[in-house]
């Protein structure tokens, strides 16, 4: 972080002349004060006048005194305040940037440190020409004299966010739709009441409170939301070390009441998924302290297991080390094979305990752990993973990030299943910001996914390798798309609104209806001319995950950049009970909402070309096709319509002794085709 | 498999050898006492405390039998200021060993650490109330736990290894305080007292039994009653580096800290321990250097933007050991577990010491 705005410094010609304009000991005494009204550096040479009030960064003590000055930018401008300068080295400053009079000052920025071991502040925002606004500097940390730089540019950073302050009370946790609109919003919660910021469709936000009968676990460790009872309001499940509540929202969205409650679960990671793939959200908890637990959904109650048991519906569990360890799952579709998988970042004690599990899905309600012949079973100190395409080849490869400086951060590239070490050749290798938060989100829009990690993005440039950029956002938070411009933004304590670019984007709403109704699990494939299978860069590829990171829950819609592509080919869906959507052709620059079963599906191929045999079987059956099998993806659905296998193809043949004797039909998808085919078992 | 074997509740019995009477003339030797604990070791743990046989006459007043030694520690674990009185227990004959000043004794299969969990001035009637008491007993292998929760009427504690909370007021001082004390349960104890998932003990340390105690015949070091107990070989070094009091104040601050961190933190934040992974190292062998408490160690795991390190000399609200050691936040609170109050007396500690660092980290 240190390194990159080092050399942003090093490219500024710091100008050497001092400006007209002095600090006031009020902000009214800055109303007839000369105003800042250009680029240029400024020396404060005593904090003596007012303290400022409100507290604008995120450490909201008050100190005992400030200086003040006003600001009047002659154009609209992208605007950095900063005393991030070499002759301030070794000096401790806080900034707070206000709109308003100063009879009634809002906060629009403020900052604290520019990173843990610069405690130097800088802070980015926009302006519009001829408004006033007011920059503030406190002594909290017992500064008397510094200087400081103003620049305005026309153009954002690469990557750029304006904050904005929000009151959010208890603990900060989600950026994602509460009230049914599919705009995010803003979730933080304490014991007793939900409190929800709904973004206005006209933009900003409406607070609303929500209290919480019964409620004894704070969402201390974390938070998901799903929702699990598809009444079209999302629900929530958190936690802290000693239970969990999984919250529901009744029928209008405007209150909450506790569905169930697990007492023996110190809470780390939550997820919503569909793991028993009924159509009903099941609800994950990772436990750092003993085996995994979950809950069951049958569409009436939720029923919690804990570790393994031979009467459970997953006898095995998933992750189920007698002290735990289990600190960051997320549910991805390593395989391709259109079911979620299960990642589990782990961390602390022996060895054995802080191997990281990845359990494949086997398609017919049973998990194999793969850890080991995957390569994922690193034991790092980790909490938390990414997964993404990052190298547009058409499957996720993994972040695994460390929480230490003494470890090494781990890029994994997905080479058909198996992952390898890619960390140098990404040249992510000299990262060294290190903790528990990492998510993956394309920031720039550019079309290749990047990761929010530990402050820091690290951008995708494309080309198998990130660049490293400290872009002024928090060091870890909610990632969504908060005023509804198509570029995400991130929730922790404020807003720190993207300040975005000429990208183009499109948003992704799913409804389910066979499947679950958030369309957690899904597949989502963007085709377009720059991203699609018949070019190098494949179509972009995004599992709909409920959550991924550590504590938050991001944005449950489905963001895409696509760069300067300004068409799109498909959207195609591949939804968790089997069901494929493809939309064709939509418009860029919007969010498109696609309900289960609403369009055509791809391509079906004729029948007469699948040829089964023996059929009917007892157990196994040939498959005979004049098309190539390498790539595709079976599955077998009963006469109710309910997915009952689901794997790639490895031979061809497939094992269905399993199944109940009726009929079924298989599928098979290759290429974007699809080939259908009725067989009988015995 | 260890043989199994029991202690009938005979209070008294006369030693094979001590036959002889006051008119033969010879000097009588003292009658042999034997421990009434009853321990079999295949039928533990019992359903009820009481069915150890540790304490006689009224089970709530803890007055323990022959053999259940009670004993204190240098420095205790802050538990949501509950009381806390500990016994041990050993079979005949058997007897701990010195392994080094800040290892747990070498304890002999069949030891019992005792630990009674209890609040004075409990509201409304000012009562005192047990609430827990919580055993580690040395089997074949492995220490294993065995919790006993103490019933309203104060008449005995039943087993269990699940977690619960109880809230009640009590009055510490004059100042009528709150509590939500969470009894532990199974994964809770494990969590601290364990070293690569081998169970342990975390007090009976030399360094931290080496004190005195006000026995009913008069006070005494803790080893030596220990050793006239036939419960520890008469090995151990006479210099011992001890835990001091944290909260005696004629005592250096820096042996202060240094004892509290012991006690209240190395359970996790030490090699092959829960938080092994994070840097700093609490015991009291390790910080005498003092980057090992984190001081001008940069803060890895974010709290907020203000905390650059563990320890930022002179300044607390930079300092993420004593935003945690401050914070009753799930998330954020040090200790991790065994605590939801703050601890008042050990944050002004902490700040004391902190306050007076003045190394400079850049």
């Amino acid at each position: 972080m240190k390194k990159v705005l080092l050399i942003f410094l090093a490219i500024l010609i710091v100008p050497s002349i001092s400006f007209g304009q002095t600090s006031s000991d009020t902000c009214s005494a800055t109303d007839s004060a000369t105003p800042i009204s250009a680029s240029g550096v400024f020396a404060v040479s005593a904090v003596n006048g007012t303290a400022p009030n409100p507290i604008c960064p995120d450490n909201t003590n008050s100190a005992s005194n400030g200086e003040w000055y006003r600001y009047t930018p002659s154009d609209d401008y992208f605007v950095t305040v900063t005393t991030n300068l070499t002759q301030n080295s070794g000096k401790d400053t806080r900034v707070h940037i206000y709109t308003g009079t100063c009879a009634s000052l809002q906060c629009l920025a403020g900052n604290d440190d520019v990173g843990p071991t610069n405690y130097l502040s800088t802070v980015y925002f926009s302006v519009t020409a001829g408004e006033t606004y007011y920059i503030a500097w406190d002594n909290f940390w017992g500064v008397s004299s510094f200087d400081f730089e103003l620049i305005e540019s026309y153009s954002p950073p690469t990557v750029s966010f304006t904050t904005s302050t929000i009151s959010a009370p208890g603990t900060d946790r989600g950026a994602v739709d509460m009230n049914g609109d599919f705009l995010d919003d803003i979730v933080s919660i304490s014991t007793s009441t939900i409190y929800v910021n709904e973004q206005q469709s006209g933009g900003g936000f409406v607070l609303k409170n929500y209290p919480l009968a019964g409620g004894t676990y704070s969402a201390s460790w974390s938070m998901a939301a799903g929702d699990f009872d598809r009444n079209g309001y999302n629900d929530l499940v958190y936690g802290n070390s000693s239970g969990a509540h999984v919250v529901k929202a009744n029928s209008t969205g405007t209150g909450y009441s506790i569905a169930a409650t697990s007492h023996s679960v110190f809470t780390q990671r939550t997820n919503f998924a569909d793991f028993d793939n009924d159509g009903n959200l099941d609800i994950f908890l990772c436990d750092d302290t003993a085996p995994n637990e979950y809950f069951i959904n049958d569409g009436t109650s939720l029923t919690l297991w804990e570790g393994d048991n031979p009467s459970a519906p997953i006898p095995g569990g998933l992750g189920v080390y007698s002290s735990g360890g289990n600190y960051g799952s997320v549910w991805i579709d390593y395989d391709n094979d259109g079911d979620s998988d299960l990642f589990i970042a782990k961390c602390g004690g022996e060895e054995a305990r802080r191997r990281n599990h990845l359990f494949r899905n086997n398609g017919n309600l049973s998990f194999t752990e793969v850890s080991t012949t995957a390569n994922m079973d690193d034991a790092l100190s980790t909490w938390s993973s990414a997964w993404g395409d990052y190298d547009s080849d058409g499957d996720m490869d993994c972040f695994v990030g460390s929480s230490l400086s003494s470890e090494s951060h781990k890029m994994m590239r997905n080479d058909n299943g198996i992952f390898v070490d890619a960390t140098t050749s990404f040249g992510l290798d000299v990262f060294n910001d290190y903790g528990h938060e990492n998510q993956p989100f394309d920031f720039n829009n550019d079309g290749y996914i990047d990761i929010f990690s530990n402050g820091n993005i690290l951008l995708n440039n494309g080309n198998g390798t990130f660049g490293i950029i400290s872009a002024g956002i928090p060091q870890e938070g909610a990632v969504g798309d908060l005023n509804n411009d198509g570029f995400l933004d991130v929730f922790n304590s404020s807003i720190y609104y993207n300040n975005g670019n000429g990208n183009h984007w499109i948003n992704i709403e799913l409804v389910g209806v066979a499947s679950n109704i958030n369309g957690i699990g899904a597949r989502i494939e963007v085709s377009s001319p720059s991203f699609n299978n018949a070019s190098s860069k494949k179509a972009q590829i995004r599992d709909v995950r409920s959550a991924q990171g550590f504590a938050y829950m991001s944005t449950l819609n489905t963001h895409f950049g696509l760069g300067s592509d300004t068409t799109i080919n498909t959207i195609t869906i591949y939804w968790p009970s089997g069901t494929v959507d493809v939309v064709v052709s939509p418009s860029v620059d919007q969010s498109i909402r696609i309900t289960e079963g609403e369009t055509l599906s791809l391509e079906t191929t004729l029948t007469d070309d699948l040829i089964l045999y023996p059929n009917p079987t007892k157990g196994k059956l040939n498959i005979n096709t004049t098309y190539g099998l390498e790539n595709a993806v079976y599955s077998v659905f009963d006469i109710t319509g309910k997915r009952v296998l689901n794997d790639r193809m490895s031979t061809n043949t497939i094992d269905v002794s399993e199944l109940s004797s009726g009929n079924y039909i298989l599928r098979i998808i290759n290429n974007g085709l699809i080939k259908t085919q009725k067989f009988i078992k015995q | 498999m260890f043989k199994p074997y029991t202690y009938i509740a005979l209070l008294l019995t006369l030693s094979l050898f001590a036959s002889c009477t006051k008119d033969d003339g010879y000097v009588g030797v003292d009658p042999e006492l034997i421990s009434p604990v009853v321990f079999n070791i295949d039928s533990l743990p019992y359903d009820n405390l009481s069915e150890y046989n540790f304490f006689e006459g009224n089970i709530a007043d803890l007055n323990p039998v022959y053999g259940v030694l009670p004993y204190g520690l240098n420095s205790a674990l802050f538990s949501d200021y509950a009381n806390k009185k500990r016994f041990v227990w050993m079979p005949k004959d058997s007897t701990a060993k010195y392994v080094n000043d800040y290892t747990t004794f070498d304890f002999p299969v069949g030891t019992i650490l005792i630990k009674n969990f209890y609040y004075d001035n409990v509201l409304p009637d000012m009562s005192t109330k047990i609430i827990e008491t919580r055993l580690m007993i040395k089997l074949e292998d492995d220490w294993t736990f065995a919790n006993y929760v103490w019933n309203e009427e104060q008449t005995d504690a039943t087993f269990t290894t699940q977690s619960k909370f109880l809230a009640f007021d009590w009055e510490l001082n004059g100042e009528t305080k709150s509590v939500n004390y969470k009894i532990p349960g199974f994964p809770e104890c494990f969590t601290c007292h364990n070293k690569y998932d081998t169970p342990l003990p975390i007090g009976p340390k030399p360094q931290n039994i080496n004190r005195n105690y006000l026995y009913p015949e008069g006070s005494k070091n803790q080893l030596a009653k220990w050793v006239e107990q036939g419960y520890l070989e008469d090995n151990y070094p006479s210099e011992i580096k001890s835990l001091v009091e944290w909260d005696d104040e004629s005592q250096p601050l820096d042996l202060r800290v240094r004892s509290y961190f012991d006690i209240n933190c190395a359970h996790c934040h030490s090699d092959q321990s829960y938080c092994e992974y994070a840097s700093m190292r609490f015991e009291f062998n390790k910080t005498e250097d003092i980057s090992n408490l984190g001081v001008c160690v940069e803060s890895v795991f974010y709290i907020n933007p203000s905390i650059t390190h563990i320890v930022n000399p002179g300044i607390t609200q930079r300092s993420a050991l004593f935003f945690r050691i401050s914070s009753d936040e799930d998330q954020y609170k040090m200790p991790l577990i065994g605590r939801t109050l703050n601890h008042i007396e050990g944050i002004e500690l902490i700040e004391e010491w902190i306050n007076s660092l003045t190394q400079n980290c850049n």
